[in-house]
């Protein structure tokens, strides 16, 4: 069977990449989703680094959907988009803050042709309040939600996740939960709704554990470097040839652990007796353990770990990851033939379905399949004055 | 208007632990399903020890990712035990774990976790595992910071040759946690057509590479190697532009657009930085100089030299007057108290221990289906009795019904 959203249309307005993302994993989940483009296009187009000229955000941003171009400053260009809208299940817009009703295809406007509609609206720090019509940018969201102020060493104040679009992609599958969660409301009484997703709260859904940690201790969180507030040993240790990322969840592990660095006395130790009191001596463990593993290699602590179901990992860049065994054959990534941009890796899809498979498709040549789709409306739309 | 609950009604048993199961589990209970948290004797999801904790001594993690929850405690030597658990997962919608095949056999929830569960065909199963269902490393443990080492996360914070960092938030726990809940909600949807459930795996290294994709797609085979997006990792830790204060971030103009943003040229006057607009190194409005432009890092001393005689607020204010976005880089505290989060009312509280206790709200505002955020974090088998009764009552096993 085909993915679980199969015979569900979406039409996607939104540029850049919070909102476009949304569309693309619906588009996984079996949709059939439309990108709608102005004629100037979205930017991610131009935004490095290109490949074979095509900028390789919309590459990655954009699969799984057909793409159309329609001019909402014309009229014509307008009522395409409503007539378009009409027969969708789900709306996306990511518009700086009122535009998009000035466009028409607000939420009143659009419920007005489909009460059934899901339409999923995306901001950067919400839809009321005195930042409401603030533009928003993922670095920006990082300084904002605190999100920056929880990386670096001890000592350090702020250090931003020089990983550009994290917090977009955040936003993009906090609001595939939303949605999904209005498709099942809608299977049941038939209504469609508005569904107001912001980059701040995904932001803080991302950072919920330590967001718990703030409400049950009045403190805010810190950078640790590789450790964290709430398990020891849980940190990267500097080993002979590299570094090794060692946690410990649980009393098993942490048995483990004391095996592993050849030291099961420390298990009866009442200094780390439990987790709790070992985060209490951080200082005091990692002073027995530090000089431990500096005297072998990764690969041998890799082992020793593996052997005592102790959880530990090495590092890895690109190249590594794109080939990797366990990558490959999880379908972790996906490789994709694009229409004339060549073969891109993007992320694989995150759930698999058993029964009903999600896949990963190639992204549509911008405005490619505008007069097809256009066509295929309803009688009276003359997709050659739209387009 | 009261609209029902998107998934009241629906049974989730939950047997996992840490975040990701967790958090999915605790966000469907969010919007309506009635969650059965399952627990291994002796101690239980090991974020119960996880520090720091809630005045009644509840971890104040354990609290926020299973408040509303019923909780069954199980001893997997006893029969009994195994038998109400079983008994549970047979009248059950959902099963979201974190146990490998092994271990929920073991639990006497053998072939729970084939394609279509053999002895309930309308069950859906969530397995999350650290590295995957399948492959050379099926099976293995793993950890929040392991799979961001793994996935080439760590890579992008602290500086390159030093002592790694992680990356403070628990971005694979709570990301695999999002796409666990969406994984059951879409199950839903298609069980509602096709009257079938199914198992659908993730992992946590899966859910950071499908977030990857940026930057997978970046590396995959660019023209040219610029930009931050492909040479992130190599880059000094980014910590923005100082003021009197505290340091900001800031931007004009996006990652496109010609000639940037005009405002740009009214902001540095009223900075005090005329200076700028006779500079071409700040040609077409400043654009490569603000933001993640390609020369922001390299002239940051020329805007903190005029920002350090101003407040953080005072700058981002001027910022966004002139039509630029910002921010300050806040901690949680202060983001707390800012008048955009109270008038939103993101934060909410629940009870918890005779306690009102803060939580984040459902992250996505509902114009008609409602939420209903739960408190109550279950201790460890606390409603073993309760549950076992009802199913007692329930003489019918939900495999028997349409």
């Amino acid at each position: 069977m085909p993915g679980p959203l199969t015979g569900l249309r979406v039409v996607d307005v939104s540029i850049m990449a919070a909102g476009p993302w949304i569309g693309s994993l619906l588009g996984e989940l079996g949709a059939e989703v439309i990108k709608v483009e102005p004629p100037a296009g979205d930017g991610t187009r131009w935004v490095e680094p290109l490949q074979h000229g095509m900028g390789t955000n919309y590459l990655c941003l954009n699969v799984n959907k057909q793409g159309i171009v329609l001019d909402f400053k014309t009229v014509e260009g307008r009522a395409a988009a409503l007539e378009l809208v009409a027969t969708a299940d789900v709306f996306i817009q990511n518009f700086r803050g009122g535009v998009i009703e000035r466009l028409g295809l607000g939420y009143e406007a659009v419920r007005a042709r489909n009460p059934g509609i899901v339409y999923c609206s995306v901001s950067g720090f919400g839809e009321t309040g005195p930042l409401a019509k603030e533009a928003c940018a993922d670095f920006i969201m990082q300084a904002y939600s605190g999100f920056a102020r929880l990386n670096g060493h001890r000592g350090n104040d702020v250090e931003a996740f020089r990983f550009t679009g994290f917090l977009d992609l955040t936003t993009s599958i906090v609001a595939v939960e939303g949605v999904l969660a209005a498709l099942l409301a809608r299977e049941r009484d038939g209504a469609g709704q508005k569904l107001e997703i912001s980059m701040l709260q995904a932001a803080l859904e991302m950072q919920a554990t330590r967001i718990a940690e703030l409400f049950g201790s009045e403190r805010s969180a810190q950078p640790l470097g590789s450790e964290s507030v709430g398990l020891c040993p849980d940190r990267a240790f500097a080993v002979l040839d590299g570094e090794v990322f060692i946690t410990a969840h649980d009393e098993a592990q942490w048995a483990g652990f004391c095996d592993v660095i050849g030291r099961p006395d420390l298990v009866g130790d009442v200094r780390f007796a439990t987790n709790a009191a070992r985060t209490r001596h951080r200082a005091e463990l990692d002073a027995i353990v530090e000089p431990i593993f500096v005297a072998r290699p990764m690969i041998w602590w890799q082992r020793a770990c593996d052997r005592r179901r102790v959880p530990c990992a090495m590092a890895q860049n690109f190249e590594q990851i794109r080939y990797h065994a366990q990558v490959r054959d999880n379908e972790m990534v996906a490789e994709i033939a694009t229409p004339q941009w060549g073969n891109v890796v993007v992320g694989g899809i995150p759930w698999h379905f058993a029964t009903t498979p999600a896949e990963v498709t190639p992204p549509p040549v911008p405005g490619g399949d505008t007069q097809r789709i256009l066509s295929a409306l309803p009688a009276g739309r003359q997709p050659e004055k739209a387009s | 208007m009261t609209a029902a609950l998107p998934v009241a009604g629906v049974r989730v048993v939950e047997v996992s632990s840490g975040v990701a199961g967790p958090l999915a589990a605790c966000r469907l209970g969010d919007l309506g399903a009635e969650v059965i948290k399952v627990e291994l004797a002796p101690a239980g999801d090991w974020t119960r020890g996880c520090p720091p904790f809630l005045a009644d001594g509840t971890s104040s993690v354990f609290f926020a990712l299973n408040r509303g929850k019923r909780g069954l405690g199980i001893d997997p030597a006893r029969p009994s035990d195994r038998a109400l658990l079983r008994a549970a997962v047979e009248r059950a919608d959902v099963l979201i774990t974190d146990l490998a095949s092994d271990r929920l056999a073991a639990l006497g929830l053998a072939d729970v976790d084939a394609d279509v569960c053999p002895w309930q065909p309308r069950l859906i199963v969530v397995q999350i595992s650290a590295l995957g269902r399948r492959g050379p490393l099926a099976g293995k443990v793993g950890s929040e910071l392991g799979v961001q080492a793994m996935a080439g996360y760590t890579r992008y914070v602290g500086t390159h040759g030093e002592p790694a960092v992680r990356l403070g938030a628990d971005v694979a726990g709570c990301g695999t946690g999002i796409f666990a809940a969406q994984a059951v909600l879409a199950a839903l949807f298609a069980r509602g057509r096709h009257g079938r459930g199914q198992r659908v795996d993730l992992s946590l290294l899966n859910s950071l590479l499908a977030m990857k994709t940026v930057h997978l797609a970046a590396q995959s085979d660019p023209d040219a190697f610029e930009g931050p997006r492909v040479g992130g990792a190599y880059d000094p830790p980014e910590r923005g532009w100082k003021t009197r204060d505290k340091p900001i971030t800031f931007a004009f103009g996006g990652a496109v657009g010609a000639e940037g943003r005009p405002g740009w040229t009214q902001f540095v006057e009223a900075m005090g930085l005329s200076k700028m607009l006779d500079d071409p190194r700040y040609d077409k409005n400043g654009r490569l100089t603000t933001g993640l432009g390609p020369k922001a890092r390299e002239l940051k001393p020329e805007y903190e030299a005029a920002f350090v005689h101003h407040s953080a607020a005072d700058v981002v204010a001027r910022v966004r007057q002139y039509g630029g976005f910002a921010s300050a880089y806040l901690t949680h505290d202060e983001l707390m108290r800012e008048p955009q989060v109270e008038s939103l009312g993101i934060v909410r509280e629940v009870e918890q221990g005779g306690a009102a206790v803060p939580v984040l709200d459902f992250p996505v505002r509902f114009s008609a289906a409602a939420h209903r955020l739960k408190g109550g974090a279950p201790r460890l088998g606390e409603h073993n009795a309760e549950i076992a009764a009802a199913l007692a009552a329930d003489a019918s096993p939900r495999a028997a019904s349409p």
